[in-house]
């Protein structure tokens, strides 16, 4: 029995001089906190808030970037303040608001397959103003004289929580051409 | 297969000819008109219902000059061909379908004739249409 016990006893005194039990903890604290954290990492994050694409919406896989940056392909004519960092995501509204029916909409290509989406802008509203992830891009925005064709209304506008509280930016179609 | 050629070329010629700006009706009803009448043409609070309603203005006097004059149409950021496209879109996307299927065409020289002609008092005007509609 002997040799195997000193073959154990070189192995553990081995693995002491080259571990230290601080540094153990150290380790298994960080895999568990990263673990934790990996849902929250942003590729995660979009996956965890998108369902099947709606009819006429590019496919999941050929969507690139962050719903919660600015610089999302879909919101080129932003004005406000993203839902995506106020509770709610890229085309839902944070828990408490209402959705305006009346929006303003606008086209945006998607660098991901070069093609141009109608993309309606909807606010949402009833709460207080969210004032995260501030996004004004304003691709394609016109002065209020041509409402239509404007983001600097309010569209909560004739809604029963008229207050503004974050935008929404939904993929209604193809900006195909006449045929 | 040789005779086939030209009648490629021309459609070839013909499609390269239109204006590159020339968009789909429905994606200009998106761009220009939905963020009010709602993708169904049912419309926000306060705005005319469009489903089996616009169809019915080209039936009575002054209703096809109507549907062009309303501020909607003629202060669109369309040009007179691409109203009449729009126009003609939307009379067969929300009917009433009879209607859809044997009116006239609005053209772009008929939008230009009508569109010189502001229309201010929208409501009025409106309530008359509607109420010749309902006397035939």
């Amino acid at each position: 029995m002997k040799p195997i016990d000193g073959i154990f006893s070189d192995a553990a005194r081995a693995l002491a001089r080259r571990t230290s039990r601080r540094g153990f903890l150290g380790r298994l604290g960080t895999a568990l906190l990263g673990g934790a954290a990996l849902p929250l990492l942003p590729v995660a994050r979009a996956g965890a808030a998108a369902r099947d694409p709606a009819p006429g919406e590019p496919s999941r896989a050929s969507e690139l970037g962050d719903p919660q940056r600015c610089g999302y392909w879909r919101y080129c004519a932003m004005d406000g303040f993203l839902a995506a960092c106020c509770g709610g995501s890229h085309r839902s509204c944070p828990p408490g608001t209402e959705m305006s029916p009346v929006t303003w909409l606008g086209t945006c290509r998607n660098t991901a397959d070069g093609r141009d989406y109608v993309i309606s802008y909807n606010d949402c509203c009833g709460k207080d103003i969210c004032g995260n992830c501030i996004c004004m891009r304003h691709e394609g925005d016109r002065p209020v004289y041509t409402p239509s064709r404007s983001n600097d209304i309010d569209w909560c506008m004739g809604r029963a929580g008229i207050v503004y509280n974050s935008t929404v930016a939904i993929v209604v179609g193809v900006a195909t051409e006449k045929e | 297969m040789r005779r086939g050629g030209p009648g490629l070329g021309l459609a070839l010629a013909l499609a390269l000819s239109a204006p590159a700006s020339a968009r789909d009706p429905a994606v200009d009803y998106m761009l220009e008109c939905q963020g009010c009448h709602l993708p169904d043409g049912a419309g926000a609070t306060g705005v005319p219902d469009l489903r089996d309603g616009i169809g019915r203005f080209v039936g009575v006097d002054g209703g096809r000059a109507y549907l062009v004059r309303v501020p909607g149409s003629s202060q669109a950021a369309l040009d007179d061909a691409a109203l009449a496209a729009v126009l003609n879109w939307m009379i067969r996307a929300f009917g009433p379908a009879e209607v859809a299927l044997r009116f006239r065409p609005f053209d772009a020289k008929e939008v230009a004739h009508f569109r010189t002609e502001p229309l201010v008092e929208v409501d009025a005007v409106r309530r008359g249409l509607v109420e010749r509609m309902s006397a035939d």
